[in-house]
């Protein structure tokens, strides 16, 4: 066999053609409003677009707790979309968040979730980096023996890390890439503004980290955002949720999208004398089991910590979903990896001045959440199955009518008001 | 109980150039000023992992090579970070052409 054979050198027929991105040649289906087109959740050239546009455009991105990094050199590795960022305290004793991207060649830089340093150090050429990002080193920047090295203009000022914009609002760290993002405050808008502030003390507490879940979903992240803001399916697909009276559809709802449809908003009261009830409503539910009870019902009797009898659930693009369930509070950050794969991350915390009853309490109530969460495991199912369905027709179109064709707030979960808000937001911004 | 021990033969420290020497364990370099010597540790307490005569020596401070921290070698203290911590300093005495270290 002869092994020195000449490389086939006859032109490739695309090699020289402009790359087309498939996602400008698609067209958003009729009846706009109310259809979503199965091409959005498999487009890999929209996937890139979207974290442009979303990720790493003008927003704001939530990144880690402040109580996650509390001394000096502690960081926390974060996800703004795909890109890895680093959440640390500086010297200065401020949080900054840096780009996870060595200036050098762009490996990687750090691989740890958590930790406390004195410095970064690239494992790829040990390229060492200050806390504020700052290029402090670099290994043979004067060569040896007289031989190698930088040139004599390099100048390590021009080479630090890519530094975040970041903000803080009730213990949260945000953080932009974008020069463009408005104030966190015009981000969020007046309704979510008071609800971060809401969810996390009103500035008045300090929050406790209590523990983290995270998991792969191999589903595209719109999949998800949705799920986080389609009241309609929770009590259906959750089982859970109805068996113990956590939620149903016969309480008082609001779904309310905000700025646009750019945010969303689930609130349900809570009344621990519904649980297990049946009336008028659940009675047509096949789902509800009355007979059905737990070793530890401390699971699903929550204490009404707010005062206002109400659990309030909601969804700031691109990445953050506040979770109120019961005394489980946790922000779900959801971490876009490639148009078919989505990581999920919990960070679930309560308080630093709450008393030993209610630290078990959300604990145990936290069990909800999480890959193998009594509820949370529902949708991980649902959208894995959902996932290779959208990829097989990307022509198809899914339907969201339910309670109506607009994107106002509605007092029904019987609604996927807030999924049409999120679409009507996100064609504006996509330009579809 | 500091103890002397002979660390180099004084014609091997010549100015300009550091002189690893490893004497009773510790990594120690020798720099020459005229007919003075100075001894100060020698590995880089940044990483500790980087032998600090291997980088630039200019007039009586040396850059490590590996993220060019500074320090003083007549006195041991860093001038420059990453590194935050000062080299031990070692006792120096000269007697028959040897360098003694105190350790």
């Amino acid at each position: 066999m002869n092994t020195a054979t000449t490389p086939d050198t006859a032109p490739c027929a695309s090699a020289s053609e402009t790359p087309v991105s498939t996602w400008k040649m698609r067209r958003w289906p009729a009846s706009r409003e109310t259809s979503i087109p199965a091409w959005i959740y498999s487009d890999s050239s929209l996937f890139n677009r979207e974290m442009e546009v979303f990720h790493d455009g003008p927003s704001w991105n939530f990144v880690g707790l402040e109580c996650e990094i509390e001394v000096v050199g502690a960081f926390k590795r974060s996800w703004i979309g795909p890109r890895s960022v680093i959440m640390v305290r500086g010297e200065d004793e401020a949080v900054h968040v840096l780009e996870n991207r060595c200036a050098h060649r762009g490996s990687q830089l750090c691989w740890e979730n958590r930790g406390v340093v004195k410095d970064f150090t690239c494992p790829y050429h040990h390229w060492n980096y200050d806390l504020q990002g700052d290029l402090l080193g670099l290994p043979f920047l004067r060569g040896a023996m007289g031989k190698g090295g930088m040139p004599r203009d390099f100048r390590k000022l021009d080479h630090g890390l890519r530094k975040l914009r970041v903000t803080t609002l009730g213990g949260i760290v945000w953080a932009s890439f974008s020069d463009e993002a408005p104030s966190l405050d015009d981000y969020l808008g007046e309704e979510i503004h008071a609800l971060v502030l809401r969810a996390t003390g009103g500035g008045r507490r300090k929050l406790r980290l209590l523990g983290y879940n995270r998991q792969l979903l191999p589903c595209n992240w719109k999949l998800y955002l949705e799920n986080s803001r389609d009241p309609y399916h929770a009590t259906l697909l959750h089982s859970f949720f109805l068996t113990f009276g956590l939620l149903r559809t016969d309480t008082a709802f609001k779904a309310v999208p905000t700025v646009g449809g750019r945010h969303g908003i689930m609130a349900s009261t809570y009344s621990a004398a519904t649980a297990g009830q049946q009336n008028e409503v659940t009675s047509q539910l096949a789902n509800l089991k009355t007979d059905f009870t737990l070793e530890d019902m401390e699971v699903v009797k929550p204490v009404d910590e707010m005062g206002d009898s109400s659990m309030i659930n909601f969804s700031v693009l691109p990445s953050v979903f506040f979770q109120q369930h019961g005394n489980s509070l946790a922000l779900r950050h959801l971490i876009p990896k490639s148009a078919s794969l989505s990581e999920l991350s919990w960070t679930h915390y309560g308080f630093v001045d709450d008393d030993e009853a209610m630290n078990r309490r959300r604990l145990k109530q936290a069990n909800l959440m999480g890959p193998a969460g009594y509820v949370a495991v529902d949708d991980s199912e649902v959208l894995a199955r959902m996932q290779p369905v959208a990829e097989s027709s990307p022509e198809s179109v899914q339907i969201v009518t339910m309670g109506g064709v607009d994107h106002d707030s509605q007092d029904t979960m019987l609604t996927e008001t807030l999924i049409r808000g999120f679409y009507s937001y996100y064609r504006e911004k996509m330009g579809l | 109980m500091t103890q002397w021990h002979i660390a180099s033969a004084l014609d091997d420290v010549c100015e300009g150039i550091p002189r690893p020497v490893t004497v009773e364990g510790h990594h120690i370099a020798l720099y020459r000023f005229g007919a003075e010597v100075r001894a100060v540790g020698d590995l880089c307490p940044h990483q500790k992992d980087v032998r600090l005569s291997e980088g630039y020596l200019d007039g009586d401070t040396i850059e490590c090579p590996m993220h060019q921290s500074c320090f003083s070698v007549r006195t041991g203290e860093v001038l420059s970070p990453p590194a935050r911590e000062n080299l031990p300093v070692f006792e120096v005495r000269i007697e028959s052409g040897q360098v003694l270290v105190a350790i």
